[in-house]
């Protein structure tokens, strides 16, 4: 077998044993030192990426709407799933989750889910019917040890910067749901009432010696290993021992004192990271609108024409393909097409309608956002008008 | 037919890229050059296969200097390997390669079939390739050309750590490496370096042993001067 797990050479393992015992880390680190943590976002929102010194993980959110569980019909899901590439490290295999992986999706999902972390009520739309399913995805890329605690990081972040599109429910029974675009609004953040974070212990010696944040070659060496995950109001939330040396009851109270000193130390730094990402994030869009104005000038114009000569309005009654695109909202013409097959002519005006609804209930800035943004700006000039006429009818 | 030095490639001494073309043959009669690693012949034209510097051992020696994690294996390195298992005829031997080599048990000084050195798993060597092909695994030896030990052997104490095979020669060129001259002045330790991106550094004090690792990962991607200031200043902190 090729793929054998890592194991280090007698020389390491002494060293790093003997270090120990007088309070050396092969890293220059102190005990009670975590690791450089470096972390950044992706373009979109709800990815994250996280160093924590060698370790390397990447975080990726993504909901959906679908039917909530039976014995909780008002409430969303979250459900974490974990990716170990062969790529961060020979012993990991493709496929197969390993014994690894499962415990890190184990502790992080415990974590988060079991201590409500994440608001899950907020997530529903319809009771017993639609409900967001929140999925966390978590790529490890490089294994530098203690891939729970940056794994748990980057779940976090990813998380924070999440936004599910905004929805509202309509249509005629008052159980459609609208999904509204992006453009059209805002979407909305994830409630997340606190951060529990992850703070793992390695032990050496007969659990005499305790460090935390353990690297790739302290974890060859490693006797035992514990992971508490607290938040930083010092509420625990979950605790895995796994395995190795006993650890004596005293040590383990010390230790989740010193997890919650950096729980709140790691606590804040993913809030700063989140923080300077969101107001960029804000700064982009504020930039966008300058270059714009011209073109909202242009909607005006296009306006005037169509008053000048009818042709333009007759066609666009003309073909039903073209009311559908008008009423611009993907995911609602999806969801009702099986509905207008049967009553064209209903589920339209009905869509014309929450059309309307939605628009004026829109802040001002959105509208325009919505004008300028798409380049249908002349169908959407013509819109009041066509309506208008439909209504008539 | 007069008897001129082939031209020097003009991308000697500089980066190149996997296609690169690196020499033209057409332009060259009556030649014979050496091509090493990264390199390969296309037609009339000698490419690059993988990134890194062009270098020249004149006349005629072509290679291709890369940095990477993982190590392929040459005749006549010398590489820092952990024994990962026994077997009556040879030790097996991980030398970060893509294959494990082969360490003859006999390939040592004196080495017969009585005194068979005794090796448990895990144990750090310093070795030679003698061996290198992609048909068979690499073969290891404890002897220089000479038959003697030279150096060559079990490694005990200290610390191995791993790094790039590019750090792993910048380590061994001459003159010294700035880093390892910046440390050489003030403390006093042991080092081996393989080119197989190992390195094992011993010292009496196992601060001393931290501070010279860290100082030679940390100086992978600095200038001269600025290994010598991040040496200084990991001194001070110490002192």
């Amino acid at each position: 077998m090729e793929h054998l797990r890592w194991r280090p050479s007698v020389n390491e393992r002494e060293f790093i044993e003997s270090a120990l015992q007088s309070d050396l880390r092969v890293d220059g680190r102190h005990s009670f030192d975590f690791r450089k943590l470096k972390i950044s976002f992706g373009r979109e929102d709800g990815s994250s990426e996280v160093q924590l010194g060698e370790t390397h993980v990447l975080g990726y959110v993504t909901a959906q709407l679908v039917q909530p569980y039976r014995d909780r019909p008002n409430e969303g899901t979250l459900a974490i799933f974990t990716e170990f590439s062969p790529m961060a490290d020979p012993a990991f295999e493709s496929g197969r989750p390993g014994e690894s992986a499962i415990e890190l999706g184990r502790v992080i999902d415990r974590g988060l889910r079991e201590s409500r972390a994440v608001d899950m009520e907020s997530l529903c739309v319809v009771a017993g019917k639609q409900v967001w399913s929140v999925r966390v995805d978590l790529h490890i890329l490089d294994n530098g040890g203690n891939l729970i605690d940056a794994a748990n990081i980057a779940a976090l972040a990813a998380l924070s910067t999440f936004r599910r599109p905004e929805c509202t429910v309509g249509g005629d029974d008052g159980q459609q749901v609208i999904v509204h675009d992006p453009e059209v609004r805002d979407p909305l953040p994830l409630t997340i009432h606190h951060m529990p974070i992850a703070v793992t212990f390695a032990y050496f010696g007969e659990g005499n010696i305790v460090v935390v944040d353990p690297t790739y070659k302290e974890e060859a060496v490693v006797g035992g290993r514990m992971t508490a995950t607290i938040n930083s109001n010092g509420d625990i939330c979950a605790i895995q021992k796994a395995g190795g040396e006993g650890v004596m009851s005293s040590v383990v109270m010390q230790c989740l004192r010193i997890a919650s000193v950096k729980a709140a130390d790691i606590t804040s730094k993913i809030k700063k990271a989140v923080d300077s990402y969101t107001t960029e994030k804000a700064l982009k869009k504020v930039k966008r609108l300058p270059a714009s104005l011209p073109q909202k000038i242009n909607v005006t114009d296009v306006t005037m024409e169509d008053k000048g000569d009818g042709e333009l309005e007759t066609q666009t009654v003309k073909t039903p393909s073209d009311v559908q695109e008008i009423s611009k909202d993907p995911a609602t013409t999806g969801k009702a097409s099986s509905h207008e097959d049967a009553q064209p002519m209903l589920a339209e005006s009905s869509n014309a309608e929450v059309k309307i609804t939605s628009s004026s209930g829109a802040a001002g800035e959105s509208e325009e956002a919505q004008e300028i943004g798409s380049p249908k700006s002349l169908k959407d000039a013509i819109k009041p008008k066509h309506k208008r006429k439909k209504n008539k009818k | 037919m007069e008897s001129r030095k082939p031209p020097p490639s003009p991308l000697v001494d500089s980066y190149v890229v996997p296609g690169d073309v690196v020499l033209d043959l057409s332009e060259m009669t009556n030649q014979t050059i050496k091509l090493g690693t990264g390199l390969r012949q296309e037609c009339d034209t000698i490419q690059a296969t993988s990134a890194g510097m062009l270098r020249l051992s004149k006349p005629n020696k072509y290679w291709v200097e890369s940095s990477q994690k993982r190590y392929v294996p040459s005749v006549e390195d010398t590489v820092l390997g952990v024994v990962v298992d026994t077997k009556p005829d040879n030790f097996l031997v991980d030398i970060k390669g893509p294959n494990v080599a082969f360490l003859p048990v006999l390939s040592f000084e004196g080495g017969t079939r009585r005194n068979i050195p005794k090796f448990e798993i895990g144990t750090l060597i310093y070795a030679r390739v003698v061996k290198a092909n992609s048909f068979m695994n690499p073969e290891l030896s404890c002897m220089d050309a000479a038959g003697k030990a030279a150096e060559f052997g079990q490694l005990k104490g200290g610390y191995m750590f791993d790094t790039s095979t590019g750090m792993s020669r910048m380590l061994l060129s001459s003159p010294t490496c700035p880093v390892l001259e910046a440390l050489g002045k003030k403390l006093s330790f042991e080092i081996a370096v393989g080119l197989n991106g190992r390195v094992w550094v011993n010292a009496p004090a196992p601060s001393t042993v931290i501070l010279v690792s860290n100082a030679i990962m940390r100086s992978e991607s600095l200038s001269g001067i600025k290994q010598r200031a991040m040496v200084e200043n990991l001194l001070e902190r110490l002192s």
